[in-house]
């Protein structure tokens, strides 16, 4: 397949996906505040505890700083092709998309580019607006800094997204698929650092998430921004995440081979 | 099935409540599910409470074990919102959208009763169980068992505290009529209610005017857990039965004003 | 010529888990669970022509859209095989996917909230249709189903009917040598099915394609297809033209009277099986070979005004058909 081809489909599936998301200008002002509150009510907890002193390391502003990051990271890295693949499963949707010379992970591609590419725009607008309100969150200006965040956020959003695209094919094998994604995201909750910085967690879970994918989803890139993150620390960030990209990737593939042979045995 | 003189509303709940109840039976393995699900979730807070305790010695002024009553307590109430009010509002979505409200809105039944308790997931119910044991063992832990007179006014004060949940998730409601995906609403209140996990001391300022004014969660977990720990003073017990009603009153308001705007009827 | 569609002995078996009731039948079930097998299809053989319509009959659970997911390459066979225009088409990836097209009548791959035309750019963009050709195709496509005022309109917007419409132009686009329909006319008014039967037959003719379609409308059937596979219980009951079986099956022909004076129901009774009786018009049912005579004493001994032999309706001809077949006996 020519790369012409491939530019217009993805052309066309972006273009719809962002017109689509377009009519429910509604659901975005929910949604963006759905992401604040998880941040917002972890910083509160952290606020306080900190106090005028330090904890672990990190005063108040570090926390502020830190779950601020946080909040726009996620929203640019974050995947719900897991909730889609799996209703696309039960609910017959895969019949319509089997039988078309295109595969459906690329409308799953697709539909992620254009809702991140519309909310960085937005998260763009608000860090702009947020910095000047309030100057605790402030970031130093550092193009450096930003992009080699910026490297670290595509990456953890492909690999944010393969994990999201593996759990759904799950829905292959069993209806209880969303339970599955739901300890998923209870262990991400500790080890991807949504609720807390890494170094605060009890040494034992930190040395167990370092082993997994979990840091590199969130935790890291979050890192980068705010500069905890320095120097070699950071090359050996970009190695865990290309290394996790790769064996999740292995990890869809033989999914997806599996689960559809299943799906031709069982039918939908 | 009930005695005459009884409210309509009433003897319609009770025939759906019984349909749901042989449905439901059915579905034992969703029971299991679900209560492995809540059993995890208590877990990873446990989990969290753990984490921030490592790193202080009280919440807000709370100390650990009192935090857990309060997470008891969280749990029992989200667990009245996974049993009665989470099937309702996922039907009213949909419900909307394809039109057929309008026939929920010509039965002789009160819409907003029958919107908001027509489907049960009556095995969620464990999940109030479940926290309130937590609660109790919380509190043996604490030494401070509550005496009948501290628990009635826990019951009160938890009634009130169901009262401004409901409130919150009929605004929501109401909110469907307005914007059409609901169940972006609905996952919201998730997110804001995650934040009565906490004593509302806990959180700095800002935060607390929000909570008590704005997104007022805090008349749910926070006083009833008080109530239990001995934390509770009788004015801001009165003042929370008033703000349940009160929540109450206004909801219900509010969801007239909206099935009014939707049916087209002047006001 | 070779067959466009080609069904070799075609089976498939599901396995269906078997639980029993109750708590401990649920945690048996997840250790060690138990299967029984469900034939879906048997053994089912046909060869299609290209250009040929062919309507799929068969009652709900008869093995109907499990034939037809096994032609579009959604299920495997369990035995047998199945050519659809040369390619196999569980394998025939992307190739394959070109020359087909799949329409499943409750649900849709229009994009819900955008005009249909968007949905066809999309299309243009997967099946990788030249701009000239698509522009051709697309005007051709709006004059045959008439969508020129539909296409600008959020599909949430469109009645069943025009949805349907754009559904199949969607589905067209590609220019597919092999159409899978399944229930395309389901629920759509009288004016919109016809459009659309009218719109498949110049749809064939001009290019060639060949149509399986099943459906629950008789008028489908004798309008579009030439002939009808009847399926039931997973078995191939009948293959052959329409007209064929009507003849095999149907042992009555129907006596059309129109009446000049009322007469009693006894009168009409010597005659035959009295179908229905509302002056002027009555309708009788004799055996085939004594339709001519009968017809002829009508005329001499009631006063007929005008009368018309004709056959059963299709669907008590069908219906016979599959009673028959699930007795044992093939039509």
């Amino acid at each position: 397949m020519s790369a012409r081809v491939w530019a217009r489909r993805y052309g066309a599936l972006m273009r719809n996906a962002w017109m689509v998301d377009l009519q429910y200008r509604a659901s975005i002002v929910l949604w963006v505040l759905w992401g604040v509150m998880e941040p917002a009510i972890a910083l509160g907890i952290w606020w306080s505890i900190a106090g005028t002193g330090s904890v672990g390391g990190y005063t108040r502003t570090d926390f502020a700083r830190y779950f601020f990051a946080l909040t726009l990271i996620n929203q640019l890295t974050i995947a719900w092709d897991s909730w889609y693949l799996d209703r696309w499963i039960r609910e017959g949707d895969l019949n319509f998309k089997l039988p078309r010379p295109l595969h459906p992970v690329h409308e799953a591609i697709a539909d992620n580019i254009a809702y991140k590419a519309r909310s960085a725009g937005t998260l763009l607008l608000i860090w702009v607006v947020v910095s000047v309100a309030w100057p605790v969150v402030r970031l130093p200006f550092a193009p450096k800094t930003f992009a080699v965040t910026a490297v670290a956020v595509v990456l953890a959003a492909m690999l944010r997204f393969l994990i999201s695209f593996t759990t759904g094919l799950l829905a292959f094998w069993t209806t209880r698929a969303t339970s599955i994604m739901e300890l998923h995201a209870g262990i991400s909750l500790f080890l991807a650092g949504r609720i807390a910085p890494l170094s605060l967690l009890p040494p034992v879970v930190a040395g167990v998430a370092s082993w997994l994918w979990f840091p590199y989803m969130l935790a890291f890139p979050v890192d980068v921004l705010t500069g905890a993150t320095t120097g070699p620390a950071v090359w050996a960030g970009f190695r865990g995440q290309l290394i996790w990209i790769a064996i999740w990737l292995v990890l869809c593939r033989t999914a997806w081979k599996a689960g559809i042979k299943r799906y031709g045995a069982a039918g939908g | 099935m009930r005695g005459p003189g009884r409210s309509r509303p009433a003897a319609v709940l009770g025939a759906l409540w019984k349909l749901n109840a042989a449905e439901e039976l059915q579905y034992r393995a969703n029971f299991v599910a679900s209560f492995a699900s809540t059993v995890f979730y208590l877990f990873t807070a446990l989990l969290t409470l753990d984490l921030f305790f490592s790193h202080a010695t009280t919440l807000g002024g709370w100390d650990f074990w009192e935090v857990v009553v309060l997470l008891g307590v969280f749990n029992a109430l989200s667990g009245l919102v996974e049993a009665i009010l989470r099937p309702g509002i996922g039907d009213l979505a949909a419900q909307v959208r394809s039109g057929n409200l309008d026939l929920v809105l010509s039965r002789p039944v009160d819409a907003q009763v029958f919107v908001s308790f027509r489907h049960l997931d009556l095995w969620r119910f464990t999940d109030i169980l479940l926290g309130l044991g937590v609660s109790t063992y919380a509190l043996l832990h604490l030494g401070r068992f509550p005496g009948a007179g501290r628990i009635l006014v826990f019951l009160v004060t938890l009634v009130a505290a169901a009262f401004v949940v409901y409130a919150i998730w009929v605004i929501l409601m109401s909110l469907a009529f307005w914007f059409v995906s609901v169940e972006n609403i609905a996952t919201l209140f998730d997110a804001v209610f995650e934040g009565a996990r906490y004593p509302v001391s806990a959180y700095p300022a800002a935060l607390r005017f929000l909570f008590f004014y704005l997104l007022p969660i805090a008349w749910t977990t926070t006083i009833p857990a008080s109530a239990l720990t001995g934390r509770l003073s009788l004015a801001t017990g009165i003042v929370a039965g008033l703000v349940g009603v009160g929540a109450l009153v206004f909801s219900r308001l509010l969801w007239r004003a909206a099935i009014r705007r939707y049916t087209g009827a002047s006001s | 010529m070779s067959a466009a569609i080609a069904a070799t002995e075609l089976s498939k078996s599901f396995q269906v888990k078997v639980r029993d009731s109750g708590l401990s039948g649920a945690l048996r079930a997840l250790f060690r669970p138990k299967y029984r097998e469900v034939k879906a299809v048997t053994d089912v053989s046909f060869a299609i022509e290209p250009g040929e319509i062919v309507a799929f009959l068969g009652p709900n659970g008869a093995g109907k859209t499990t034939t037809l997911k096994m032609l579009a390459g959604l299920l495997y066979p369990t035995h047998g095989s199945v050519q659809v225009v040369g390619f196999n088409p569980w394998t025939g990836g992307s190739a394959f996917k070109r020359r087909i097209t799949l329409v499943l009548g409750q649900r849709q791959q229009l994009v819900w909230d955008l005009p249909p035309v968007e949905t066809f750019v999309l299309n243009r963009a997967i099946y990788d249709i030249p701009d000239a050709d698509y522009k051709e195709r697309l005007d051709e496509l709006t004059r045959l189903l008439d969508l020129g005022a539909v296409l600008d309109k959020p599909v949430r917007q469109l009645s069943l009917g025009e949805r349907m419409k754009c559904e199949l132009a969607a589905a067209l686009l590609h220019r597919p040598s092999v159409l899978f329909l399944d229930e395309p006319t389901l629920g759509l008014d009288v004016t919109a099915q016809e459009a659309i039967r009218r719109f498949l037959l110049a749809y064939r003719d001009r290019y060639g394609a060949t149509i399986l379609l099943t459906s629950h409308y008789m008028q489908d059937v004798t309008a579009l297809a030439s002939r009808v596979l009847m399926i039931n219980r997973g078995r191939l009951l009948y293959d052959g033209a329409l007209e064929a079986l009507v003849a095999k099956i149907a042992q009555a022909k129907r006596l059309e009277i129109v009446l000049q004076r009322d007469v009693g129901e006894d009168a009409l009774r010597r005659f035959g099986e009295v179908k229905s009786h509302r002056f002027p018009n009555a309708v009788l049912e004799t055996p085939r070979e004594h339709a001519a005579a009968t017809s002829a004493r009508l005329l001499a001994e009631l006063p007929i005004a005008d009368i018309s032999i004709t056959d059963p309706p299709i669907e008590e001809v069908i219906q016979r058909a599959f009673a028959l077949g699930a007795e044992g006996e093939a039509p």
